[in-house]
């Protein structure tokens, strides 16, 4: 089931859900508004080898807004904190802003519980658009579960600003050695914090 | 309802959910993170005809990668076959692969009950990328049913590789 609005209200102010700053005009019947921030990152030019750490360049979104050429990635960041301990998010763009030509997201709608953080937003423009900070850009919704929660504790935990991709961490990780089969009761701690280094999912 | 780590990891114990091959490692808090396929395919037709068939070329990932480019559309497919018996499933790309420039899929994210394959992607990349099969990529998550099962029967059942459009049977 998806949450309403008055229940994701109710949610986060009983902690189940955060949502920092929140405001209660930006609550939609089944959605929350969240709006962009005045920093991105866009990737120095040439070819991306997701093995490799890719240099970025920072743009800063001043008062005049700043127009995004068309079909190039920019790394944006959500003005809010947000994620939930007891649900699923995913996310959207609002309808306002794909009707201009704008994805906000490739493919990469599925959050993970317990990630709490400042969302990296990938903003793709098929025209021209001036996008402004603070601007009402997407609309976060939440999913009841079925099953035990285990929380995130993955590479983009407590995200503040907007990051590259650290998928080149996965093969940082890979040359560590291969941890053997995992300890089911002797040392739950360990079996947490051996699973932290491996939850890299996002 | 979507399904938890741990109730993916019950339900494919109890064969309700299908993922092979499965690492253990790959279990996410609301999802299981697939990876690429060493196989990538193009369409080589100069203009796409839903009622006629589609020319291809295969391309096989070399160890060294294969650089994808900005402006044209690539088909592969997860490494794994996975899918839900008892419930239906959806196919996302992971924040990482995102954050890349790279769509795994353009708008078609659902896998419908029954539905156990090895997912076809559709991938699309903003700058010129240089990926490995292997490479983890998507994530699927499970969504609990309200009301009686129809089993996936459509013309994907049985996917093991890179399957282009089957539109044409539309017409047929």
């Amino acid at each position: 089931m998806i949450l309403t609005g008055t229940e994701i209200s109710r949610r986060v102010h009983n902690g189940d859900i955060t949502i920092a700053p929140f405001l209660s005009k930006n609550v939609n019947p089944n959605s929350y508004n969240f709006r962009l921030a005045a920093d991105m990152k866009v990737y120095q030019e040439g070819v991306i080898d997701i093995k490799e750490e890719k240099p970025t360049d920072d743009i800063h979104i001043g008062p005049e807004g700043f127009v995004l050429e068309p079909m190039r990635l920019y790394l944006a960041t959500t003005m809010e904190t947000m994620g939930s301990t007891k649900f699923v998010p995913t996310y959207a763009a609002r309808s306002s802003i794909a009707r201009l030509g704008m994805f906000i997201n490739l493919s990469a709608s599925l959050g993970d519980i317990g990630f709490v953080g400042k969302w990296t937003i990938q903003l793709l423009a098929i025209n021209r658009i001036r996008v402004y900070a603070g601007m009402d850009i997407g609309q976060m919704m939440f999913w009841d579960v079925q099953g035990d929660i285990d929380l995130y504790d993955g590479k983009y935990q407590g995200a503040t600003e907007a990051y590259a991709s650290r998928i080149f961490m996965d093969y940082q990780k890979k040359a560590l050695p291969v941890p053997m089969a995992m300890p089911s009761t002797a040392h739950p701690l360990e079996v947490v914090d051996a699973r932290a280094a491996e939850l890299d999912g996002v | 309802m979507v399904l938890t780590g741990s109730e993916i990891r019950r339900m494919r114990e109890a064969g309700s959910i299908v993922i092979e091959p499965f690492d253990e490692r790959q279990i996410e808090q609301n999802s299981y993170g697939c990876c690429l396929g060493a196989e990538i395919l193009e369409y080589s037709s100069e203009q796409i005809d839903p009622h006629l068939g589609l020319q291809v070329i295969r391309h096989t990932i070399p160890e060294e990668g294969l650089v994808l480019h900005p402006n044209r559309f690539y088909l592969g497919q997860t490494a794994e076959r996975i899918g839900g018996v008892h419930f239906a499933s959806e196919l996302y790309a992971n924040l990482s692969t995102a954050l890349c420039g790279m769509f795994i899929q353009t708008s078609a994210p659902l896998g419908h009950t029954g539905a156990v394959i090895c997912w076809t992607l559709e991938i699309v990349v903003t700058q010129p990328l240089r990926v490995y099969a292997g490479a983890r990529i998507g994530k699927v998550c499970f969504w609990t049913n309200l009301g009686g099962e129809l089993k996936y029967q459509g013309r994907y059942v049985g996917s093991e590789g890179v399957v282009p459009s089957r539109i044409i049977m539309d017409s047929k």
